[in-house]
């Protein structure tokens, strides 16, 4: 009697090894992982500045293209002395805008007021129109 | 002649599913994600809705709401952020320097670091936030 053989199983390359790596990679990434979805704005530098260094009054702009807003160490933005809550400074800015679209905002923020304090202020402004914002801050001469 | 039967071999369960599966998880993660060091304390940026959108790359400067400083996650004093800073812009002055400072943390211990780096050569120095819903 004569028993064909049975055809051998032709050992196959393990996935085992490779899933176990995936997975490890996989759970490595979620575990140390953190997922921040987070916005930038401006702050400084030298990129697309082309006023930079230049005065107010050497830009050439007049009076009614400027305006200075003081932010306060309490967050509240003030104009020419003037206290505005930042719904009502955002109308200002609105209306400033509508007469002058190329108003040149100027913020000089007090030492103590918050980063959260000028990012709000600066989101104010953003959502106005406002498009030349400028931060400038006082320093003590030595 | 009386053959044993061969055991029969349960066939295996097929993983191909499972590795299509891993493999899509891990590169989903890969693409989506930026790999950023965090800063050793708790930062929480400023709320803020007209941000754009940050792009990669560049070094990140933590600032706690007390002022201590962390440059790509490892604490440093000012001294040390500067030089270290200032090799960085040597190299590449279009290196994007990100603020990320907390909310709570006073403008007298950012603007000046901000003018600082400015001053350093940096052509991009920009504020993190954190966007809220308009």
């Amino acid at each position: 009697m004569r028993l064909g053989r049975t055809s051998s199983d032709r050992g196959g390359i393990s996935l085992v090894a490779m899933v176990d790596v995936l997975m490890i990679l996989l759970v490595f990434f979620m575990v140390t992982s953190t997922y921040l979805d987070l916005d930038m704005v401006p702050l400084a530098g030298t990129r697309d500045a082309s006023g930079e260094g230049a005065t107010v009054a050497e830009a050439g702009l007049a009076e009614e293209e400027r305006l200075l807003i003081r932010l306060g160490a309490d967050g509240r933005g003030y104009v020419q002395g003037e206290a505005l809550p930042l719904p009502a400074l955002g109308a200002l800015l609105a209306e400033r805008l509508a007469a002058a679209p190329g108003l040149d905002v100027i913020v000089l923020p007090s030492a103590q007021a918050t980063v959260q304090a000028l990012a709000s202020l600066m989101d104010v402004a953003i959502a106005a129109g406002v498009q030349r914002l400028r931060v400038v801050r006082l320093e003590a001469v030595r | 002649m009386k053959l044993a039967r061969r055991p029969r071999r349960r066939a295996p369960e097929t993983i191909v599913a499972l590795i299509d599966v891993v493999f899509f998880l891990l590169v989903f993660f890969m693409l989506v994600g930026r790999m950023d060091a965090t800063a050793p304390f708790d930062v929480l940026p400023p709320l803020a809705s007209g941000g754009a959108d940050m792009p990669g790359g560049g070094v990140t400067l933590s600032v706690s709401s007390e002022g201590v400083l962390a440059l790509d996650g490892v604490l440093r004093d000012r001294a040390e952020v500067l030089r270290a800073l200032a090799e960085v812009l040597a190299r590449d002055p279009d290196t994007l320097v990100r603020i990320n400072a907390d909310r709570a943390a006073e403008l007298r211990r950012v603007l000046p670091l901000a003018s600082e780096i400015e001053a350093l050569g940096a052509r991009e120095v920009v504020l993190v936030l954190s966007p809220a819903l308009p």
